[in-house]
């Protein structure tokens, strides 16, 4: 199935997963900032790399996106993705929300998640790549 | 091919370096610090009970491990190496040298023993090579609304169970009273809300919050804070507003720090006098787009004063390497490699290594790891292996 990495980072760090993921499976890689969600399209799985700033909200450079979202209202149907959040559990009450509302605003335009929404955690002892690689293999033997 | 130098490896070098490394992926680039060690204010400034936000550094790393990027520590430009000759071995040089000094109170007081500026205190904590740990009483009062007053406060309420996961190995002291004061009113406050929120947490600390009136998420999140009283609270925190400093009194040592407000006085007691007001230090005038003259640019602090967090230090860098790539004309400077020979005892990114390693080994329970804290020591683990 096509594959595509896209990324929403304010500091970097899903910027440099995203790349990383990409560069393990193959596939091309993209900033939220300058993905247009009409090029959507059904029958591609999209692995979204995003972290979580502010008070839970998306960080700098998926915002364009959620609000071409919020204004083209597009029909997702058929799309598949996978969303890998990047948080840290000093923000315990809006832990990886940027990974949550990427999740919704999919969901409600139709697309299917594909397996668990993974939380990262910035405080935690796991890096970030060891959990994100394998994740990748899993949902390419899937697709 | 090209070559850049960049002065300063925090996160305004560091991300320049980063992007210039994906703009120009032939180019030569070396980093310079004046410390042992890399990454500024990551490792320095950054509070220790926030490693998530220092994580930012394993981007960093792999610069220099699979990037190419060359790391020259303990050396210090305009010491160990004139700009003049930087510039003449690069085809371009950046100064990300950031700024340290701590802005003085400028009343009447100021240089009292017990009144100490918000960069000692936290170089301190953070412990930076050489620096002596603060003396800090049990009442203490905090001048300035931004981010760094709240971790001040933050670091003193906490307990030693709530530094669990931190790197911070000095113990600070029993404080029993912060009074928080800033000069505009809450609304105006620079406080991140969600910062503030943060102390909320507290698990020792009661938090009062006078006069915050106004809109605004500054002003929600002090009004949550407001009547925070864990059991066995050991710590009283005040927040204050609208209070312009007018005198720190005492003799020998603060006795208090007194406040105007229109007619009205504050006069709070305390022992300690902590200035969270900013920074300076020594900037060059550069154009928009971070020139300061032909091969020579600017970034970070140094470039926009002591304003903005990493995020938007990165976004600068990012400008500025764009600008950088732009300028660069054919060809490069055929010097490159003069710098090593000039500054041989120079750290290496290997030294560096050297350094964490031994670092996050000597960890204590409950840390992540304990900092070697002075550069002697530094330098001699670096060199080993050598
Ligand atoms: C106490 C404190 C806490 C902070 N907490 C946060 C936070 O939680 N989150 C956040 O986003 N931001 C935080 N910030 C802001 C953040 O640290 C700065 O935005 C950022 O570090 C500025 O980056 P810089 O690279 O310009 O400067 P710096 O990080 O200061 O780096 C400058 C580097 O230049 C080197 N240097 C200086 N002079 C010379 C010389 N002559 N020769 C060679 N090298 C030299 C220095 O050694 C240093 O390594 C904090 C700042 C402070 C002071
Ligand atoms: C100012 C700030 C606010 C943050 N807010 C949250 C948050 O609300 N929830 C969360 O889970 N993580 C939060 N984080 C943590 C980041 O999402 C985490 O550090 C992530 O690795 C950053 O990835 P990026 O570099 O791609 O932006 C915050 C970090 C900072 C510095």
């Amino acid at each position: 199935m096509p594959t595509q990495v896209l990324y929403g980072t304010e500091t970097g760090n899903a910027e440099m997963l995203a790349e990383d993921i990409a560069g393990h499976i193959g596939a091309d890689v993209a900033n939220l900032a300058d993905f247009d969600p009409a090029a959507f399209e059904a029958g591609t799985l999209y692995l979204i790399v995003t972290s979580t700033y502010g008070d839970g909200d998306l960080p700098a450079s998926a915002k364009p996106f959620a609000e071409k979202m919020a204004a083209q209202q597009p029909d997702l149907s058929g799309v598949r993705f996978a969303v890998f959040g990047m948080g840290d559990s000093e923000y315990p009450e809006t832990f990886n929300f940027g990974g949550k509302r990427i999740e919704e605003m999919m969901t409600a335009a139709g697309a299917v998640m594909v397996g668990e929404r993974v939380t990262h955690d910035a405080s935690g002892p796991d890096m970030a790549d060891d959990l994100a690689l394998p994740w990748a293999d899993a949902l390419m033997a899937l697709a | 091919m090209h070559s850049i130098a960049i002065i300063g490896a925090g996160p305004a070098g560091c991300y320049c370096a980063q992007a210039l490394a994906k703009a120009l992926p032939d180019a030569r680039i070396d980093i310079l610090d004046a410390r042992p060690v890399p990454y500024g204010l990551i490792r320095y400034g950054v509070a220790p009970d926030h490693q998530g936000t220092k994580a930012v550094i394993r981007q960093f790393e792999r610069l220099f491990e699979r990037q190419g990027v060359q790391f020259f520590g303990d050396v210090t430009l305009g010491r160990d190496v004139t700009l003049e000759a930087l510039r003449e071995m690069y085809d371009a040089v950046v100064l990300a040298t950031g700024l340290d000094q701590d802005r003085k109170l400028g009343v009447p007081g100021d240089d009292l023993p017990g009144v100490l500026g918000s960069g000692v205190v936290t170089r301190a904590w953070n412990d930076a090579p050489d620096s002596t740990p603060p003396q800090i009483g049990a009442r203490v009062v905090v001048i300035g609304n931004g981010n760094v007053a709240v971790d001040l406060v933050r670091l003193l309420a906490k307990t030693d169970a709530e530094c669990e996961g931190s790197d911070l190995t000095l113990t600070l002291p029993p404080v029993t009273r912060i009074d928080v004061v800033g000069r505009s009113p809450a609304e105006a406050a620079k406080f991140d809300p969600v910062m503030l929120k943060e102390l909320g947490r507290l698990g020792a600390a009661s938090i009062q919050v006078h006069g915050a009136e106004g809109e605004g998420k500054v002003i929600e999140a002090l009004a949550t804070l407001n009547g925070h009283a864990p059991e066995g609270a050991r710590c009283a925190v005040h927040f204050h507003f609208g209070w312009v400093p007018e005198a720190i009194e005492g003799d020998t040592r603060v006795t208090a720090a007194r406040f105007a407000r229109g007619a009205e006085r504050l006069s709070l007691p305390c022992d300690t006098v902590l200035t969270a007001i900013g920074f300076d230090g020594s900037r060059q005038e550069a154009d928009v787009e971070g020139r300061i003259a032909p091969g020579l640019y600017t970034t970070g602090w140094a470039r926009r004063g002591p304003r903005g967090t990493i995020p938007e230090n990165r976004a600068d860098a990012m400008q500025v390497a764009a600008t950088i790539a732009a300028d660069l004309g054919p060809g490069g400077k055929p010097r490159r490699d003069a710098l090593a020979p000039l500054v041989p005892q120079a750290v290496g990114y290997a030294g560096w290594q050297r350094i964490d390693e031994a670092e996050r080994a000597a960890a204590p329970e409950g840390r992540v790891r304990a900092k070697i804290r002075t550069r002697v020591a530094m330098l001699a683990l670096a060199q080993r292996g050598e």
